[in-house]
């Protein structure tokens, strides 16, 4: 398997957020600090969506619902682009970091 | 091409309402159609839940079979890591990957669990997907964006669930949220059906497949006003506003039905199927609170407490409950499931109760909510069936499932909240999911207005099979319904079984089971369940 590095899931999760938006704004810069919600526009629900759509794109099932479930404890106001990547990084089977852990 | 068997799913239709409906000549197509064809009970799944019931009619299999345990399940035996509903759990083939390797070509519109959507031959589109995610969720991988190029009027945000609007009507509606609710989901079942035409002009299949689910929405919100049985005796005023609304609904879904026995009707069998059914709901039980007064769950102690039972109604499908594992011997996971899972020690991590306690304390719990969980005035038992897992979800996928599946006196749905009651009653009746579920159906070689003994969701695909005068995989736990059809057809066409099902999108986990659980593993290993 090829091993996924943090950059390489980074686009693919832009591309993802791109296909969920019909209205994709080409000028906003997404970084990690974006936030999926506020900025990105997407609504509570579309978690769920994002959920199947993470892993049917990356062929694996990964643990969203507690990701989300931390999310609402912590009382985070939104889940920014680089959370997203460090919830992936730490679950995907083939990701670089996974493997160094 | 036309299609040679179409599954119109009416997503918790019940003969309750819909007898009622065609009483009043409110759907005189489907009065025609039952005329035309064969009806029957159509038995759904334990429990009766959206996810498992629809996984069971395009499998052929239960749930223990077929992977799919509720809209949230554990990721596997081992871990409590949850997952929600996806195509990623199916543990068993899908009907339209069986009539792929026949030769046949397979189109599913709105299923449940068909996202990611199978890369089947043919089309998918999944159902209970919100329209930022349709397009990436679909297959063929270009499919939404074909239709908003070559169907007028199509709107993707049309076609799929509004999760916004649902919430809204479910808290508090008013007379005109009612409208506006009820009017987006007949625009849905009518895009829908734009769809199915659409699809079946420009890329036919031989087998189609459409769910229309806001059969069960609207139930679930307007029981009250849809349930002949409870009428107010003399209706007036906004009771019959709101009625004749939700009566609107149900002559669209029989203007479709007419139109696809217009389309489709001449040669295609068309089995009309609901996943399960519908009934009256006054109460809730809490019944983690339950088992907390029992001592069998601790809560946290930031758990808050709520009182007021209308908010349960605005819980989503999924909420972390806030028991304290350490000290928790049995909790249920999700409100709907109505699954109550034991905590076993090095089953999923290190807590519970030690291993070869379990069966034991398996009995004593389950006789304790048959015997204990009790309604504090008038003594009655709230819960009247209990089931194992062995009963409710042999196979597979059983040791992921919830140990004890309840049934409740009013059939309701358990919530999972921490309150200081175990039992209220709803702030309105509401509707909920009752087993038994409906089958209508009408084609070549039909008996005409006849009616059958119950059958079952698993006999659905076998049935659809025969249709198609295909092969019957072996391993199905479905039977083709041979009563639906006149003697002679059956005489000259034979049913051929073919070989044994291809594996579903998911590999089942074997647990870390307990070692009295040994004995179960080594007959299901004995039947070719596990390797």
């Amino acid at each position: 398997m090829q091993t996924l590095t943090r950059e390489r899931v980074r686009q693919d999760l832009i591309e993802l957020l791109k296909d969920a938006r019909e209205d994709w704004d080409t000028s906003v810069t997404v970084t990690d600090q974006t936030g999926i919600f506020n900025e990105l526009g997407l609504e509570s629900i579309d978690a769920v969506g994002l959920s199947s759509a993470l892993e049917g794109h990356f062929e694996q099932t990964l643990p969203f619902p507690e990701f989300m479930s931390k999310a609402k404890e912590q009382n985070l106001k939104d889940i920014t682009v680089g959370q997203l990547l460090d919830f992936l990084m730490t679950n995907l089977d083939g990701s670089a970091e996974r493997k160094v852990a | 091409m036309k299609p040679q068997a179409i599954i119109f799913g009416l997503d918790g239709a019940t003969f309750t309402v819909l007898d009622d409906l065609v009483a009043r000549g409110i759907m005189p197509n489907l009065a025609r159609f039952q005329h035309e064809g064969v009806r029957g009970h159509l038995m759904s799944t334990v429990p009766p839940l959206t996810p498992l019931a629809w996984s069971s009619l395009v499998t052929g299999r239960t749930p223990g079979q077929h992977g799919v345990l509720g809209f949230v399940q554990y990721t596997d035996p081992n871990t409590t890591s949850v997952q929600l509903v996806s195509s990623r759990q199916f543990t068993a083939e899908s009907i339209w990957s069986m009539v792929n390797r026949q030769g046949k070509r397979a189109g599913s519109l709105n299923f449940v669990a068909h996202q990611p959507a199978p890369k089947i031959d043919g089309w998918v589109i999944p159902g209970w997907v919100s329209w930022r995610w349709m397009k990436r969720l679909s297959h063929p991988a270009d499919v939404i964006e074909q239709l908003k190029e070559e169907l007028p009027g199509f709107d993707v945000k049309k076609l799929a669930i509004d999760f916004e609007e649902e919430r809204k009507s479910v808290v508090g509606a008013r007379m005109d949220d009612y409208r506006s609710w009820i009017g987006l989901h007949i625009e849905r079942e009518r895009q829908w059906f734009e769809v199915l035409r659409h699809m079946m002009r420009q890329d036919p299949v031989d087998l189609l497949g459409i769910v229309f689910d806001g059969v069960d929405k609207l139930q679930h919100l307007l029981w009250y006003y849809l349930d002949p049985r409870i009428t107010p005796e003399k209706p007036e005023g906004e009771y019959l506003r709101i009625r004749e609304m939700a009566w609107d609904y149900f002559r669209t879904v029989d203007a479709l039905l007419g139109e696809v026995v217009e389309l489709y009707g001449n040669k295609a069998t068309i089995l009309i199927c609901s996943d399960h059914g519908f009934t009256a709901t006054r109460e809730i039980l809490y019944i983690n609170s339950w088992l907390a007064s029992m001592g069998y769950l601790t809560w946290k102690e930031e758990t808050a407490v709520l009182d007021d039972g209308t908010q349960e109604l605005e819980g989503g499908v999924y909420r972390q409950v806030g028991f304290d594992a350490s000290r928790t011997k049995a909790y249920c996971l999700t409100a709907s499931s109505n699954g109550i899972y034991i905590n076993v020690k090095g089953r999923r991590d290190n807590t519970g109760i030690p291993a070869q306690e379990y069966e034991r304390f398996r009995r004593e719990l389950a006789n304790a909510l048959l015997t204990k969980c009790l309604d504090p005035e008038t003594g009655e038992p709230l819960i009247t069936k209990v089931s194992t897992r062995e009963e409710a979800y042999w196979g597979p996928s059983m040791n992921n499932a919830p140990d004890l599946t309840l049934e409740l006196r009013d059939f309701g749905f358990v919530s999972v909240r921490r309150t200081s009651c175990v039992r209220a009653d709803r702030p309105l009746i509401g509707g909920t999911h009752h087993p038994e579920g409906i089958l209508i159906a009408r084609g070549p070689g039909i008996r005409k207005n006849a009616c059958i003994d119950p059958v079952h969701l698993v006999d659905v695909a076998p049935t659809a099979l025969y249709a198609m005068g295909l092969e019957i995989p072996a391993d199905l736990q479905g039977r083709v319904i041979e009563e639906l059809y006149t003697p002679e057809y059956l005489v000259t066409h034979n049913l051929t079984l073919g070989g044994d099902t291809e594996a579903g999108e998911a590999v089942p986990v074997p647990a870390g089971v307990p070692d009295e659980d040994t004995e179960i593993i080594e007959k299901m290993k004995a039947l070719g369940y596990l390797e």
